[in-house]
């Protein structure tokens, strides 16, 4: 044994690396960095996406550079989970691996540089997503934690919360059928591709609910109007960014 | 009952995994390689079904780190991580169904090294391990251990430096032995403090290949368990039963009927260990 497993690092910021015991590399955890990083989170079809996308548009209008990074994109991991998930390779726990990996190569290359020259970060699913699916397949809450140590903490995360019902009648609309992982199908809760999907989009919104007060999300009603909802973030975004003139791009 | 390190993959019983888990470590140019070529087919020789398996050997990501490694754009936490589902692949599709089969598992590398490569280039020790706390304890680990001397000629006159294997992405813009000498003296720096950690079995590596095979085998009879003709049915899993009647028919087919090291009392004692439900392939093939 003699393994520690509760790191108490949080709440995220950037750990690492602590001693490079060969080189004299630059230390991230040191750097207090300029960027702003925010955050949207919630179930398919809570709307979550075109909320960003409001703001990303508001943001850039306002002269800011803006950067968007996606949960799941990384050009260097991206084959080997297309290769997963098209042949069903993937348990739990390689599930919740590869998804880590993606989300560090995005860190390392899409999040913190950017962080690092003053840009705002814009991310559509973040690490909370990871603890939410990857504990509704039945891993550890705290190996999950521990595994995403090394994520930067976001300036501000929304938490876009709808009902199942509501999710599904908008998804049910758009899109035809549910996807194999999306549903939760490797599970075996239920051979009905629906029925899955429900099933396990109602374990994962229970465990965004144990989230919110453990990270401080911000709630935002998704059943309300898009206007009313992107007013809520534009005015909490705002109050981040004044004392961040610097992020402006200059013509 | 196995043990892991802290914690439980979703869905793995610890219980019921009669075979052996032997780890082979040691730094690049240990030999780790000869020596699992050399032990594999011994221990088939005595009857012993044997998986051997390493890294980026994974159906899911080892051809996926392949690629990562040919771009010049794989960050160090990257790469930690695409190692780490490489190993939780193999760990639950093939060490774990091997174990429970009953077959010995050679392992070229083990968690060791990829906490080793992981901490070398920075990352946080608690991190990496609180990641392969997930990984089964094994049976044995044997860490063949050699000083740089003696690794440098092996390495420069078989197959050269090696990108990777000398920290170049560490050291970037640093001559190529340099960076060698750096990144091996740091990674052995390491292993020797998981070896204290974590008990490792010391094997000299700097002897002759055979000299250290023969180290090697001694120790591991001491883990395996002896096929014996007598050894009780309910002791021998099936995997094995068939492995062992597999060789002896072979070899007859080999040796014709002069062979006198299998007779035919060897072939009935083997035989009646067979289980009467236990299907074919029992027949000469």
């Amino acid at each position: 044994m003699g393994i520690s497993t509760s790191i108490h690092i949080g709440p995220y910021e950037i750990f690492y690396p602590l001693k490079p015991s060969v080189s004299s590399v630059q230390q991230y955890g040191q750097h207090n960095l300029p960027g702003r990083l925010f955050i949207v989170e919630g179930i398919d079809g809570s709307g979550k996406s075109t909320q960003l996308s409001l703001l990303h548009k508001w943001l850039e209008a306002r002269g800011y550079g803006v950067v968007f990074s996606e949960w799941n994109s990384s050009p260097l991991v991206k084959d080997t989970t297309k290769l997963g998930k098209k042949k069903k390779l993937l348990t739990p726990a390689t599930f919740s691996l590869v998804h880590a990996t993606d989300f560090a190569d995005r860190t390392e290359h899409s999040i913190l540089p950017f962080l690092k020259a003053g840009a705002i970060v814009l991310c559509d699913r973040y690490i909370y997503t990871a603890f939410a699916r990857d504990a509704a397949r039945g891993m550890d809450g705290d190996w999950l934690r521990d595994l995403y140590g090394f994520a930067v903490k976001p300036t501000a995360a929304f938490y876009f919360r709808v009902p199942l019902e509501t999710a599904i009648g908008r998804l049910t609309g758009a899109r035809d059928g549910f996807k194999y992982y999306e549903a939760g199908l490797d599970l075996g809760l239920t051979l009905d591709a629906e029925d899955s999907f429900r099933l396990f989009q109602g374990r994962i919104l229970e465990e965004y609910e144990k989230m919110i007060p453990e990270f401080g999300l911000t709630v935002i009603d998704a059943t309300m109007p898009v206007e009313a909802q992107q007013a809520q973030v534009r005015q909490i975004v705002q109050t981040h960014l004044d004392s961040a003139k610097e992020l402006r791009i200059h013509p | 009952m196995r043990q892991t390190y802290g914690k439980q993959l979703p869905g793995m019983r610890l219980t019921d995994l009669p075979g052996k888990l032997i780890v082979i470590e040691g730094t690049d140019g240990a030999g780790r390689s000869t020596q699992i070529n050399l032990l594999k087919p011994w221990l088939e020789e005595l009857g012993h079904a044997v998986l051997d398996t390493g890294m980026t050997r994974s159906r899911l990501a080892g051809e996926g780190i392949r690629r990562a490694k040919e771009r010049n754009n794989l960050g160090r936490v990257t790469q930690s991580l695409f190692y780490a589902t490489d190993f939780i692949d193999r760990l639950e599709k093939e060490i774990v169904p091997a174990l429970r089969a009953g077959f010995i598992v050679l392992t070229d590398r083990y968690i060791y090294s990829l906490m080793a490569r992981a901490i070398v280039r920075g990352m946080e020790p608690n991190w990496i391990r609180s990641i392969y706390s997930l990984a089964l304890k094994p049976d044995a680990v044997f860490y063949l251990r050699i000083g740089i001397d003696d690794l440098l000629p092996r390495v420069v006159f078989s197959r050269g430096f090696d990108y990777w294997e000398s920290g170049m992405d560490l050291f970037p813009g640093q001559d190529i032995y340099e960076g060698f000498c750096n990144y091996q003296a740091a990674l052995l720096k390491e292993f020797d403090r998981l070896a204290e950690e974590y008990k490792f079995e010391i094997v000299e590596a700097s002897a002759d290949a055979n000299k250290v095979c023969e180290q090697l085998k001694k120790k591991i009879l001491g883990i395996v368990e002896p096929v014996h003709a007598e050894t009780p049915i309910a002791k021998l899993s099936e995997t094995l039963v068939h492995s062992l009647a597999d060789r002896i028919m072979a070899k007859l087919t080999l040796n014709g009927n002069g062979d006198t090291t299998y007779t035919e009392k060897t072939l009935e004692n083997a035989f009646s260990l067979v289980p009467a439900d236990v299907p074919a392939p029992l027949a000469p093939r």
